[in-house]
């Protein structure tokens, strides 16, 4: 017996996968509020002087952009799998 | 026959002229930090955004006496475009015409004019600086408090040179400012960037001795 993949079954499947995947990927880099960073900073604190600094080191921290973004575009995936198809007319 | 009485007390008062002779002249703290340790971080608060950032492109001078405190005189500067927040964007608009503007305006300087309500304890002393605050081309007077912490014969210990004598001066300062005062895009934007930045500098000066 042959498996059919439905679009809309792909469509949906793609929709969860990426609304987990950014929501995921967000809390784990901070569930930061802000806009997405391209740094990541480390206090660290000078042992003579006692003095607090800031280390920057390159590093991706998910924003509220990245995760809005994933979410609307796996609302349009999910959106997209409820369309009709057109049924092709069968010729007599 | 020398006079024992008259030798002692000419090698007393000797010996007192050189101790005050040693705290007379105030000391001149470095700024400039090799290890890159000397930072000032803000922080602006805006209904809609937050905003941190740092820098640590501080330089300047300090004199500084452990027994008169209250003549401490001195400018610091920072360099404008080491500012710098997490996104690379929100930094080039910073740095940018609008904001900083840093190409015309490079440095932010802090140029002390008298201190008031000095107190020191151990080797903090606390004190409200005022001085004159430069950001974007503009100069405001401003009252800042301060706590000094002098620490003598440390200048070896923190560049892992044990040879190298001298002392080191901490400064902090938590203080706030208005962006509109300097003149930096005054009045637009609140929603996003507050009017308010919280300025907090922990930085150390050297004072190599010969």
């Amino acid at each position: 017996m042959k498996t059919r993949v439905s679009v809309r079954n792909v469509l949906r499947l793609g929709a969860v996968l990426l609304l987990t995947g950014t929501a995921t990927t967000w809390v784990l880099t901070g569930a930061h509020r802000g806009w997405s960073r391209t740094t990541v900073t480390e206090m660290q604190t000078d042992e003579i002087t006692g003095i607090e600094y800031p280390v920057h080191r390159d590093g991706f921290v998910a924003g509220v952009e990245f995760l809005g973004g994933g979410v609307l575009v796996a609302l349009a995936l999910a959106g997209m799998s409820f369309l009709k198809r057109p049924v092709p007319e069968r010729s007599a | 026959m020398k006079n024992p009485v008259l030798s002692s007390l000419t090698f007393a008062v000797a010996l007192g002229a050189a101790a005050v002779a040693s705290h007379a002249a105030p000391l001149s703290f470095d700024f400039k930090d090799p290890k890159g340790v000397n930072n000032v971080q803000f922080h602006l608060d805006a209904p809609l955004e937050a905003i941190s950032g740092s820098s640590n492109g501080i330089s300047g001078q300090i004199n500084f006496d452990p027994a008169k405190p209250a003549a401490t005189t001195g400018r610091i500067a920072i360099d404008a475009s080491s500012l710098t927040v997490g996104n690379s964007m929100m930094k080039d608009h910073l740095h940018g015409s609008n904001w900083l503007d840093v190409a015309a305006y490079p440095e932010i300087t802090f140029e002390a004019t008298r201190l008031a309500g000095v107190r020191t304890e151990g080797d903090k002393t606390q004190a409200d600086v005022t001085g004159k605050l430069t950001v974007k081309g503009v100069t405001r007077e401003v009252t800042v408090p301060v706590v000094f912490t002098y620490l003598p014969g440390k200048l070896g210990g923190r560049l892992n040179k044990p040879d190298l004598a001298g002392d080191l001066l901490v400064l902090r300062a938590n203080f706030t400012i208005n962006r509109s005062h300097f003149g930096i895009n005054p009045g637009q934007m609140g929603d996003k960037v507050a009017e308010s930045i919280d300025l907090s500098l922990s930085i150390a000066g050297a004072a190599p001795k010969a």
